[in-house]
């Protein structure tokens, strides 16, 4: 992994064309049941009108607070979950359209090999009884998309792209550290060649300095294999570092999408301005500069979320609008799009430039 | 087992700690700690030969990778290192106020684990925050059931007056309906929460010196940031030492004083904040902070130290980080290195500036 160009001059020419993947309105409602004959009692909106499209060879990042619903979303893109509703648009390689959340699980084999997973916890996410080599097999083997003995070669191929020896195809999880295992992981997802790739918190349970190591195999990848990541985490400096487009959620809903270097310096919904100042920044002198919005309160039940903006309990702007009419998620221009009422009016302050 | 035993003991130093040294504000005083652990796969060299103190109302941080021995340390300020682990060398000397114009230092390290003075001393002078609130609160008590416990144990208070310390602490904390919490179980409460109510125990006695590790590393950035607040207001207030345990450096950055990175059971650097930041000496601490993704900055590669962590059981010889190390000299394979004092608060765990060691070292770095 040699030194190369700049990655946002390569990603910008890549950014054209048509979406790979578009999410439209995509609801997933989980039942709350009560009492032993299972009676559903209410429904908690996980992900709730849920619209944006990944382009071809981009890193999309999902960010947002724990239980907003950016698992979920990424979950209903490889389809572990049946989307309550909303579409999934899925450009095969022909060019011909398919929608992901229509397709049955017979179906949608055909798809498991094109979009793939990388897990959060490198610890439990891998079957101890398993062998690495099985691990990295088993997508192929269930699928029928090789022979047994390409299927050395392939495993064996992928290792080495990941960063690790395939002299160490037959041993076990146990035996590797938190970083080789992440390795492993992203070998688990990349044996397929897939062309797009979700990656939940996949660096998040990492230590600083393999953190850093994970990043960059992850982004050398994605250039040479000519990848889509959608890259759901909830540290803000880290999707800042690989994405070129980050949607933020809020209690299920999406609140803005935009360019990263856009939404980080100049956010337009406030939900994202106070995450912007909430992120801790390396720099001891910038620490008087620094005026952090505190939230009040606590992020809302997704099961009974309040009325109108689901963020205006917590929002130092509200209105009497916000109180009763729920944002639409619509175009500022410039591909910016926001879910507030006052998004125009607002001058909200972004991350300051070091 | 017994024989590996006996060699440290005989190997055991005694340092003479001044009874009063207290002109500076100092809390606790650690000096060449050395807690193993006695495993049945061999002998795990968890922390070896720190060195630190705390002063009241400054936050000393300690950064590190996993593994790198600062959860140890900081138990071991308690005397809650659990076996196989044991301190087997050095001082924690804690200087508190006997009476009106008495101090008394006491050399915690040597303190019997269950005896009746560090058990006066956890909770009262030194508290804890630790890093899981979910794990670190008993499911089957209330919330207030367990802040009144520390109370009751500390003051004599009865339960009267401890359930309204309790009420007050909960206020303090931030947490809102105050009456209706205490009787709630923790599972009720969210993780910001839970984290709140650990705080008000840790706080309800005053404490001078808090030990926080890694209290926010499981919480949200928008959580995390109110907690940092919290603490940071709390120690205004009470002229608290805060000894702050974390692997996140750009929480390091808002809150420290004092910053002490550790490898592998050394603390390699140690100085002030700024120090760390902008004229970082040691290799460790320069690599690990341009392996970090800033907010700030564009999209570049990220530079990375090279391997990883090792295992514990196969600790290299000399300097530990020298196969990870891009100013690795010959030497460093088999000289360890001794801390080396290149200001007055400014303190180095490596060769390249040991100046008896090597010569020709600063060349190389340079």
């Amino acid at each position: 992994m040699t030194e190369q160009t700049p990655q946002s001059q390569l990603s910008s020419t890549s950014n054209s064309g048509k979406p790979l993947l578009e999410v439209k309105n995509l609801k997933m409602y989980f039942p709350i049941v009560k009492g032993i004959f299972g009676k559903i009692s209410g429904y908690v909106k996980a992900a709730d009108e849920v619209s944006f499209s990944i382009r071809s060879g981009e890193t999309l990042g999902l960010v947002g607070e724990s239980g907003c619903g950016k698992t979920t979303v990424g979950r209903c893109i490889v389809r572990a979950y049946k989307p309550t509703g909303g579409n999934i648009i899925y450009r095969r390689a022909d060019e011909t359209d398919v929608d992901l959340a229509k397709v049955d699980s017979k179906g949608l084999q055909a798809y498991r090999k094109d979009i793939r997973i990388i897990f959060q916890d490198p610890f439990s996410s891998l079957n101890p009884r398993m062998n690495v080599f099985e691990i990295i097999s088993e997508v192929l083997r269930v699928n029928n998309l090789c022979s047994p003995k390409e299927m050395e070669y392939l495993v064996a191929q992928t290792m080495e792209q990941c960063g690790l020896r395939p002299e160490y195809m037959r041993r076990y999880p146990h035996a590797f550290s938190g970083g080789e295992r992440q390795r492993i992981g992203i070998a688990h997802a990349l044996v397929t060649s897939p062309r797009l790739v979700v990656c939940d918190e996949a660096v998040s349970g990492l230590d600083v300095s393999v953190r850093a190591q994970i990043l960059n195999l992850m982004e050398d990848l994605r250039r040479d294999l000519n990848l889509t990541y959608l890259f759901i985490s909830h540290d803000l400096s880290v999707i800042r570092h690989i994405c070129d487009r980050v949607a933020v959620m809020y209690v299920g809903k999406l609140v803005e999408l935009a360019d990263a270097n856009t939404l980080y310096t100049n956010p337009l919904h406030p939900y994202t301005e106070s995450l912007m100042s909430a992120v801790p920044i390396p720099d001891p002198d910038l620490r008087e500069y620094k005026n952090r919005i505190r939230l009040e309160g606590e992020v809302a039940d997704p099961s009974n979320p309040p009325s109108g903006c689901y963020f205006h309990p917590r929002c130092r702007y509200a209105k009497d609008r916000c109180r009763t009419e729920t944002p639409e998620l619509r175009d500022l221009g410039n591909d910016h799009f926001v879910a507030c009422h006052f998004a125009d009016e607002l001058e909200l302050v972004g991350v300051r430039m070091a | 087992m017994d024989c590996v035993m006996q060699r440290i003991l005989i190997n055991k130093r005694e340092i003479k700690v001044p009874l009063m040294a207290n002109n500076d504000n100092i809390l606790i005083q650690v000096k060449d700690l050395k807690i193993h652990f006695f495993t049945n796969e061999g002998t795990v060299q968890a922390v070896d030969g720190v060195t630190f103190d705390i002063r009241s109302g400054k936050t000393l941080c300690m950064v590190g990778e996993s593994g790198c021995g600062k959860s140890v340390t900081a138990r071991a300020l308690l005397q809650i290192v659990h076996r196989p682990g044991k301190i087997v060398a050095g001082d924690i000397v804690l200087y508190r106020q006997k009476n009106q114009d008495q101090a008394e230092a006491i050399n915690i390290s040597k303190l019997e684990p269950k005896g009746h003075v560090i058990r006066s001393i956890r909770g009262k002078e030194i508290s804890m925050i630790f890093q899981e609130p979910m794990t670190s609160l008993s499911p089957m008590y209330t919330v207030g059931n367990q802040i009144m416990e520390t109370i009751r144990l500390h003051t004599g208070a009865d339960k009267k007056q401890a359930r309204g310390r309790t009420l007050e602490m909960l206020e303090f904390v931030g947490i809102p309906r105050p009456d209706r919490i205490i009787d709630e179980y923790p599972f009720r409460l969210s993780g910001g929460m839970r984290q709140r109510a650990m705080i008000a125990m840790a706080l309800s006695c005053n404490p001078r010196l808090l030990i926080a590790d890694e209290p926010t590393t499981a919480l949200d950035v928008t959580t995390q940031a109110q907690i940092i607040d919290l603490m940071q207001s709390l120690q205004k207030d009470y002229d608290m030492g805060i000894l702050f345990i974390t692997h996140d450096l750009g929480v390091v950055a808002e809150i420290a004083d004092n910053v002490a990175v550790m490898y592998l059971g050394n603390v390699v650097e140690y100085s002030d904040v700024r120090t760390i930041f902008h004229d970082p000496q040691h290799p460790y601490t320069q690599s690990l902070l341009r392996s970090i993704p800033k907010v700030t900055a564009t999209r570049e590669k990220l530079e990375v130290i090279r391997g990883m962590v090792p295992s514990p059981f196969r600790r290299p010889s000399g300097c530990p980080f020298h196969p990870r190390c891009t100013k690795a000299m010959p030497i460093c394979s088999e000289v360890e290195p001794k801390t080396v004092s290149l200001t007055e608060n400014h303190l180095v765990h490596c060769l390249l500036f040991d100046e008896s060691a090597k010569k020709p070292a600063r060349e190389m770095a340079s």
